[in-house]
């Protein structure tokens, strides 16, 4: 990572003829400075974000209910959906990519927000990762609230959702970060630049040779498209530590 | 058809899981500011009959009345009742102030209502300095009283306790059931409390409601369960050390009253009146420990051999086997001094044995004049 960050300081011309020239100065910003001056950097910024942001909301919304629903209603077919959701985990993202690509131009989803977010919320893990999460909360905290006059959405909104907040962090940090740097999604489905995720815009912003003539600048792109990655990890640190160590409920 | 009065009235209330019945037609009448203790065995249904009472599990038949209203079909939180739970189940989120106030905010209370009522329960139960902490903060007797304050804020028109004490180490739960039975001068309301535990019904409750075997097998006093079982499971189940039951026949009677040869061949004078009891029944003979004692030094009694001693300072209890094979169980006052494997001779005093038939049914002493 320092080797990134330090590189990424460089000019180019002075990591053509040295690459090793990464720990002395002269450091300049002048890779930056040409991130930020590609005109569409700072949209595929705010495109990283909504995207992102819309997928993790999207995810914590559904699977919290969903997960609330398998782990305490009573409801026909129950068992079965649940089997249905785990084989969910199974599917690899390759299988389905195609079919899904034309499902999306038939709607007429592509180079849009619902096109790039709405693939993230069908991912099964978030909705297997809250159902065990509320099973885990003791269920005589319902039947005291019940007996305390909760009604069902009472429970689940001031009783359960709120001891499921760690749970709530994990899954949102993980779903921001997947969202975040998935590429090969937001490279089919956006095909004009306005719609490029910053991954996918930063890659098409690459010179030729990137790798050798435009080390310094490539450099900087990995640091900056990192940068929203770290704010949410140092953020959440605390609950996602605590959510790992399975000591939530107590 | 009863017609229902004032306190709980369960009427044929019948619960089965499956195929495995866990109550069947249990009726039961608790008067206003009662204090009931629901004692039994694991597995009993004792329970299951206080989460139906709650609205917590449904019965399949039967009728749930209380004040007059009928409320098994009503909402559990529509009952005008408040459980404290066995693991409190206090939210962990919320404060206690917001723990004691759920319910009265659910409920539509007003809020200097709720501060009055909050303040008044902490005062009660002394966790004022506490209101603002977490659940998660405070040690086991804390959370018992806050579980306790939450249900004391609703006032309600019956108080369910399931196993209140169980969580609690020794020393507390003696204090808590002090408390207990305070409260329970201070609360409007009759009070059920689910329990294992014989020392807690006993000390607490009114009346005790033992229940085995998916039926209630006896209500009563603790004194009325103590000396006079209701059948032979309750005299074994009341009681610790339990009653001993030593195996014999009617022999006959004298002066109205029965005479039991014991397997041992030895004879027992009772006092049980020899009405119903035929010569030539097999019986068996209950006793209480403090109704065996070794006899004196030179003197004679059943010849027995000492199995355990217990010896509880103030008191000790005697596990003996009769020659006959039959257990017994003896009570010296003090820190007795006979060991395991001694002989002894013991005195019975049959005047304050039971007798109970192969069906289990009861046959008290006549009481001492």
């Amino acid at each position: 990572m320092a080797w990134t960050v330090l590189l990424s300081f460089k000019s180019n011309a002075a990591l053509m003829a040295d690459s090793g020239a990464a720990f002395a100065p002269p450091w300049t910003l002048e890779n930056y400075a040409a991130i930020l001056q590609g005109s569409l950097t700072l949209q595929w910024l705010a495109n990283s974000l909504i995207v992102a942001t819309g997928a993790t909301i999207g995810v914590l919304v559904l699977s919290s209910l969903a997960g609330y629903g398998f782990a305490r209603l009573e409801f026909p077919f129950r068992r079965s959906l649940f089997v249905i959701v785990l084989l969910g985990l199974a599917v690899p993202e390759q299988a389905v990519i195609l079919p899904r690509h034309q499902l999306f131009a038939w709607a007429g989803l592509h180079n849009s927000y619902p096109g790039l977010i709405l693939p993230s919320l069908t991912g099964s893990f978030g909705v297997f990762f809250m159902t065990q999460y509320f099973r885990a909360i003791p269920k005589e905290l319902d039947e005291a609230a019940l007996l305390d006059g909760a009604s069902r959405f009472t429970l689940f909104w001031k009783v359960l959702l709120p001891l499921t907040w760690p749970a709530q962090a994990t899954l949102g940090v993980f779903t921001f970060l997947a969202a975040w740097n998935d590429y090969w999604w937001p490279l089919i489905s956006a095909t004009t630049s306005d719609y490029f995720t910053l991954t996918v815009g930063l890659a098409s912003a690459q010179m030729n040779y990137a790798q050798t003539s435009g080390l310094g600048f490539l450099m900087a792109q990995a640091v900056f498209a990192s940068i929203p990655i770290l704010v949410v990890y140092i953020a959440f640190q605390k609950q996602i530590v605590r959510a790992m160590a399975g000591t939530a409920v107590r | 058809m009863r017609l229902p009065l004032p306190g709980l009235d369960l009427i044929d209330v019948c619960k089965s899981y499956g195929d495995v019945p866990v109550l069947e037609r249990v009726s039961l009448s608790v008067a206003p500011r009662e204090f009931i203790a629901f004692l039994g065995p694991s597995g009993s249904g004792k329970s299951t009959l206080l989460r139906i009472i709650a609205g917590l599990e449904t019965a399949d038949s039967g009728e749930v009345w209380l004040d007059g209203e009928r409320i098994d079909p009503l909402a559990p939180g529509a009952r005008g009742i408040a459980m404290v739970f066995q693991h409190y189940a206090l939210y962990p989120h919320m404060t206690v102030r917001e723990n004691m106030a759920f319910g009265l905010v659910n409920a539509k209370v007003p809020k200097d209502e709720i501060t009055r009522r909050i303040a008044q329960a902490a005062d009660i139960l002394e966790i004022g300095a506490q209101l603002d902490k977490k659940p998660g903060q405070m040690s086991g007797g804390q959370r018992q009283r806050v579980a306790i304050g939450r249900a004391i804020v609703k006032q309600p028109r019956l108080f369910l306790l399931d196993e209140p004490l169980s969580n609690l180490d020794a020393a507390l739960r003696g204090r808590t059931r002090v408390e207990l039975a305070q409260l329970r001068q201070r609360v409007d309301a009759a009070l059920i409390m689910v329990t294992h535990d014989q020392a807690e019904a006993m000390t607490l409750a009114d009346r005790i409601v033992i229940l085995d075997n998916c039926c209630i097998q006896q209500v009563g006093t603790p004194a009325e369960v103590y000396a006079r079982p209701a059948n032979a499971f309750v005299a074994r189940f009341v009681g610790s050390p339990p009653m001993a039951m030593l195996p014999g026949v009617i022999a006959g009677a004298e002066g109205g009253r029965v005479q039991v040869r014991l397997a041992e061949g030895m004879m027992l004078a009772t006092a049980v009146p020899a009405g119903g009891l035929v010569a030539g029944t097999e019986i068996e003979v209950g006793l209480r420990p403090e109704h065996v004692r070794l006899a004196a030094p030179g003197t004679s009694g059943a010849a027995a051999e000492v199995e355990l001693v217990e010896r509880l300072g103030d008191r000790t209890f005697i596990y003996a086997r009769l020659a006959g094979g039959a257990e017994i169980i003896a009570l010296e006052p003090g820190f007795g001094t006979v060991r395991p494997g001694d002989a002894a001779a013991l005195v019975i005093d049959g005047e304050a044995a039971h007798i109970f038939t192969a069906g289990g049914a009861a046959h008290h002493p006549e009481p001492r004049g």
